[in-house]
């Protein structure tokens, strides 16, 4: 018989280990899955390993990858903490897109380009910020679910992006595809290295990283969010201003998730389209709880799932094998460490049945 | 009457840390009441647990009729007619009293047969008078109505042996009197009860036998009639204990809190307080009286600023805070125990730190502009836990850990360091076992000899009548009078929380 008993703390030693073997069982379970493709999965893991990380170029394209998952986990974790369950930074990615292309679109190519970059920066964090800020004052002042506010602003964005791109901000020269004028040079984010597409968003992601761990840990802010993500009631009983607090974390949250946006285009992309990878916005809720809401963990978590995507084009070149594997793997490898949750939480013991 | 119907041989349980039963030999003779009396900690409730089979023992045997079983579970534990009455009741709120009863049963199939429990239940309800209809819903009910429902479960099961796991904590007065008499009608109908307590009146009310554990060890089983209640205070908790405590008269000072015909709704809409109105002097503890539900939660909570007023007004120091913030209220001077430590009080998953500063986070020397030094927080804690003798084993850890009074008392502290003008305790003692609800008791009194203004609020009339200086008796959200502690007798009392002023009729 399985008995489940509650384990009061966890030791450093389990907090290590469990994640360790999850993710080893996890490529057990996908490697399962990869022989069905008739392959030698250990064949299929290295090729995915070195497409991730072996050469400069593919670790620098895993880095591309892992840059809007740095900036949108790190905003994410902030109001996860206070227990704000922001599902929309899909949506606040998507306008920070679009309100960086606007001064990248109109602004004159003589424009000097730090100049012309800040404006796009703030532009993108202020798209994101007033998305994220739709679903707190709808939750400060009427009390409304912000899993389903944020989800729903999610296809708004979306909307609007397809109307700009049919419409007003189609390029009259790109023979009807919904795609807007490439930006000009002063509109395109440095590159870090030669020959690579890092762009200085990784600095951006840096930065935003530092600030909100600090702003967690040392401020009062940080500690406020705590407080109410821990215990609401006691928040209030605190004297803690809760609305004041949803604003500030929101905008931060959907500020990072919209300058992640900006950065996309600006860095990588180049002009604006329709798929701009907004996806980034729902794994990075993954990447946030993998990390146990720590920024710097979500950060080295962000270069891995950067490093599976980036291997997984790599071996569906190299060994032919579906892209779809690499899905399969990747969650695979959530589906135990999320099992593995619960191991953390309960001391599972067996025992044979004696009566 | 001497047969033996359950017995413990070497009981030991070990939790991370902490020897929970050591070697415990306990026995239940069939049809007596024997109560399990100790201090919280004491491991009177792991015990149970393992009868009931949510724990399993790391040594030890038990005998169930001269016959050795391994409970592994509860229904283990259901077929060796063992059922526990947990202190949190096990019901959905939103089924029926039937639908609770009917869960688990593995008595039915796919398909409940709702008229034959039905009919089951009120044959149970009638033979013990427990007036409960079975398709009333859960929610409905009162909470002793609800803990009669847990006894029925367990009766509908076939329990012979009943383990009612500190049933008066949840009750008031008149409830647990209630109580008694069906526990003695169980007794009579020839089931035996382990009844778990640590108030002594109560288990020198009803006790059969009594055992009493401290520490996870046996001190003793006695003779109810062989022993008096300071010899069973004294056993469990290892030293003399007080049953009133020293107070200096005092003369009333100037009035810090004024209540002026304040009214206020409940959650449901429903008028609580209805044009209330009273006075707290500085160096006086104001008691309210009444039994739960009357009005004492909203009056807190209003005078806190967790709740609005409709009208009235309330005074502190001559300064209105009728309808500020909680904050604004704060630092005007009034302080809260809230009567839940663990939804309102503290945060359970942050640390004892992060806890001790909620009241003072944002002021100097914590937190400079709009940072906070955690160094001094840590400082200012431990002086916190050396001032008010507070045992926290680690201050980084989850203060959920604490025990229940190590947790009180640092949500006392904190509300006490802030040195506040009046200061509002709602049940500061609840749940608490004798050696710290002595110690908040006397810190209040001794505060109240500093010139503090207390208003306290607690359902625990021998509470009240121990440390008030004036008590007023509330009932359906009006003070019905106001006595002086000299004049306050326990009857005229009773009456008055019933809503019969004597001196009116």
């Amino acid at each position: 018989m399985l008995l489940f008993e509650k384990r009061e703390n966890v030791s450093t030693k389990l907090k290590v280990a469990i994640p360790l073997i999850s993710v080893f069982l996890g490529l057990v379970a996908g490697g399962i899955a990869i022989l069905f493709t008739r392959t030698n999965p250990l064949i299929v893991y290295q090729a995915l390993v070195k497409g991730a990380f072996s050469s400069v170029y593919t670790f620098s394209e895993t880095l591309v990858v892992a840059i809007p998952l740095i900036l949108i986990s790190a905003g994410l974790i902030v109001a996860f903490k206070m227990n704000f369950w922001n599902i929309g930074a899909y949506g606040q990615y998507i306008m920070g897109a679009i309100f960086g292309s606007f001064f990248a679109l109109n602004m004159p190519a003589t424009m000097s380009r730090p100049l012309l970059l800040a404006i796009m920066c703030l532009a993108g964090i202020l798209g994101g910020a007033l998305w994220g800020l739709i679903p707190a004052a709808l939750k400060a002042f009427w009390e409304v679910n912000e899993v389903i506010s944020t989800l729903l602003l999610n296809y708004i964005a979306l909307y609007i992006l397809k109307y700009l791109m049919y419409g007003p901000w189609r390029n009259p020269a790109s023979h009807g595809f919904p795609l807007s004028k490439p930006f000009e040079l002063n509109a395109q984010l440095p590159r870090l290295l030669m020959r690579t597409r890092v762009h200085l968003g990784l600095v951006f992601g840096i930065i935003a990283v530092i600030i909100i761990y600090i702003l967690i840990t040392k401020t009062k802010f940080g500690y406020e969010i705590r407080v109410i993500g821990e215990n609401k009631r006691a928040a209030r009983y605190g004297g803690i201003n809760i609305t004041k607090n949803i604003f500030i974390a929101m905008a931060i949250s959907g500020g990072l998730a919209g300058l992640a946006g900006l950065a996309q285009l600006s860095g990588v992309i180049h002009m604006l389209q329709i798929e701009i990878n907004p996806g980034y916005g729902y794994t990075a809720i993954i990447v946030a709880w993998l990390a146990s809401l720590n920024p710097i963990i979500a950060m080295f978590v962000s270069v891995v799932f950067g490093g599976l995507e980036t291997g997984g084009y790599q071996i569906q070149m190299a060994i032919r094998v579906p892209f779809g594997i690499v899905g399969t793997i990747e969650s695979a490898v959530l589906f135990f460490l999320l099992g593995g949750e619960i191991l953390k939480r309960y001391r599972i013991r067996f025992r044979r049945n004696t009566s | 009457m001497d047969e033996i119907i359950v017995q413990t041989k070497g009981i030991t349980k070990y939790f991370p840390g902490v020897l929970a039963n050591d070697h415990i030999d306990f026995e239940l003779k069939k049809g007596e009441i024997h109560t399990l009396l100790g201090e919280n900690g004491a491991g009177k409730s792991t015990l149970m647990n393992i009868l009931d089979g949510i724990y399993h023992p790391d040594k030890g045997e038990i005998y169930i009729n001269g016959n050795k079983v391994h409970i592994q579970s509860p229904f283990d534990a259901m077929a060796n007619s063992i059922g526990m009455i947990h202190q949190h009741f096990m019901l959905v709120d939103t089924l029926t009293v039937l639908e609770n009863v009917a869960l688990g049963l593995k008595s039915q199939g796919f398909y409940i047969r709702k008229p034959e429990i039905a009919k089951q239940i009120k044959q149970i309800s009638q033979k013990y008078h427990f007036n409960i209809n079975p398709y009333s819903k859960i929610w409905q009910l009162s909470v002793g109505e609800q803990q009669r429902v847990e006894i029925i479960k367990t009766l509908f099961r076939g329990a012979e042996i009943l383990i009612l796991d500190e049933p008066t904590a949840v009750l008031t007065p008149q409830e647990s009197d209630d109580l008694f008499k069906i526990v003695k009608k169980l007794v009579k109908e020839g089931k035996s009860i382990i009844f778990i307590s640590h108030k002594l009146d109560e288990v020198m009310e009803i006790s059969d036998r009594i055992t009493v554990l401290r520490k996870g060890k046996v001190v003793g089983t006695v003779n109810k009639n062989d022993v008096t209640k300071s010899h069973l205070a004294k056993m469990m908790v290892g030293r003399e204990v007080l049953f009133s405590l020293k107070r200096k008269p005092l003369k009333r000072k100037g009035e810090v809190l004024k209540v002026k015909e304040l009214e206020a709704y409940n959650d449901k809409g429903v008028k609580a307080l209805k044009k209330i109105s009273f006075t707290v002097a500085a160096s006086e503890i104001f008691g309210i009286a009444g039994i739960s539900g009357n009005g004492q939660k909203i009056l807190a909570q209003v005078i806190t600023g967790l709740r609005r007023a409709t009208s009235g007004k309330i005074i502190v120091n001559e300064i209105d805070i009728t309808n500020a913030s909680p904050k604004a209220i704060t630092s005007s001077g009034v302080n809260y125990i809230p009567p839940d430590r663990l939804k309102v009080g503290l945060i359970p998953n942050l640390n004892t730190v992060e806890n001790a500063i909620l009241r003072c986070y944002d002021r100097e020397p914590i937190s400079k502009r709009n940072f906070i030094d955690y160094k001094e927080a840590a400082e200012y804690t431990k002086s916190l836990i050396r001032k008010f003798n507070i045992m926290v084993p680690k201050i980084d850890a989850p203060v959920k850990l604490l025990s229940g009074g190590n947790m009180q008392k640092l949500l006392s502290a904190r509300e006490i360091a802030e040195e506040p003008k009046l200061l509002i305790a709602v049940h500061p003692t609840r749940g608490l076992d004798v050696g710290a609800t002595e110690y908040i008791r006397k810190q209040l009194l001794k505060e109240r000899d500093n010139g503090l203004a207390v208003l306290l609020i607690s359902e625990d009339l021998d509470e009240i009548l121990m440390v008030s200086d004036r008590i007023g008796v509330i009932y359906e959200g009006q003070i019905m009078k106001v006595l002086n502690i000299k004049d306050a007798e326990r009857n005229k009392i009773g009456l008055l929380m019933a809503g019969v002023d004597s001196a009116r009729n």
